[in-house]
């Protein structure tokens, strides 16, 4: 039985290839939102004053959060909201008949909070074939866009399933 | 809001405090709205992929566990605090409606580059035990002195 997928030197070709830039915002608004649909009550994520107090810039983002990609439905995802960057990065064709999460790691260098603009770029890492699954692990940087500084990194790998 | 967690007080194999969710799709619907992650396999049980998997109900979201675990291990970190890196493996899955229990363990504490670095096992738990959100995190916490 062929596979669904191949992993060729022409996918490999393309492990560290970042795409273009893309944008991500966190605002009190949508760490609100993210904080609420995850269930927790810690003040943290909703008080501006109560975390000014506890020494942050603003409200912090839950754990798990790095800002919402900037949407435009030229650009986006409908379902996902993810970003369909024109230009550079990889290209996989990969299958379509499911797409589930396998698995998310995040490096924090520093907490995100309110008002934070950050600057992301992925790379294709990794992509590995498991009978009709496909798991595809992409790096992505995140910079403070005023600073330069960069805040988080973070390893998603998805499952294809064909 | 958490009580910190001093590097002094914690020791290897200690537990973190769990806690216990049951996700509703009311919830699940605040997710998909907080992540932007709109997957009907999350709140519409008759979407086609569900019965093509052979699962009778919605899915609850790999990442909505990352952040449960996410809570458990910024409770524990406490605002003074840093957590440097957390991660987890979507192993299992878990319906809507069904408790998941959010635990941790203390694996190892050191000193390491003028900081107080503590490891953690962090994981979800479904009604019959099995870990369906297994990870590792990485914690630095103040010292008392």
């Amino acid at each position: 039985m062929a596979e669904v997928f191949e992993v060729t030197d022409e996918v490999k070709a393309q492990y560290g290839v970042e795409g273009p830039p893309w944008t991500y915002e966190a605002t009190t608004t949508s760490i609100r939102m993210y904080a609420r649909g995850i269930g927790s009550v810690d003040p943290i994520h909703y008080d501006v004053d109560f975390a000014k107090s506890q020494g942050f810039r603003s409200i912090v983002a839950p754990l798990g959060y790095i800002g919402t990609p900037t949407f435009h439905p030229d650009t986006n995802d409908g379902t996902f909201g993810f970003p369909r960057r024109a230009g550079g990065g990889a290209r996989l064709n990969l299958p379509t008949k499911g797409l589930l999460d396998g698995g998310t790691e995040t490096e924090y260098l520093d907490y995100i909070c309110a008002g934070d603009m950050l600057v992301e770029t992925s790379s294709l890492a990794d992509v590995r074939v498991r009978g009709n699954m496909v798991f595809v692990t992409n790096e992505a940087v995140y910079k403070n866009q005023e600073s330069g500084k960069v805040v988080a990194k973070q390893r998603l790998t998805s499952i294809h399933i064909g | 809001m958490a009580e910190q967690t001093y590097f002094d007080d914690v020791k290897e194999g200690q537990e973190l405090p769990e806690f216990t969710i049951q996700p509703d799709k009311q919830q699940l619907v605040k997710f998909a709205a907080g992540s932007g992650d709109f997957n009907p396999l999350h709140f519409d049980e008759k979407f086609p992929m569900l019965k093509g998997m052979g699962i009778a109900d919605n899915i609850v979201h790999g990442r909505f566990k990352y952040a449960q675990v996410g809570r458990i291990v910024f409770a524990f970190a406490g605002y003074k605090g840093r957590v440097k890196k957390f991660g987890v493996s979507y192993r299992g899955m878990d319906l809507i409606n069904t408790p998941i229990k959010v635990k941790g363990v203390v694996t190892a504490k050191k000193q390491e580059g003028g900081e107080n670095i503590v490891e953690l096992d962090v994981w979800t738990e479904d009604a019959d035990g099995k870990k369906t959100t297994p990870g590792t995190a990485v914690v630095a916490l103040p010292s008392k002195g």
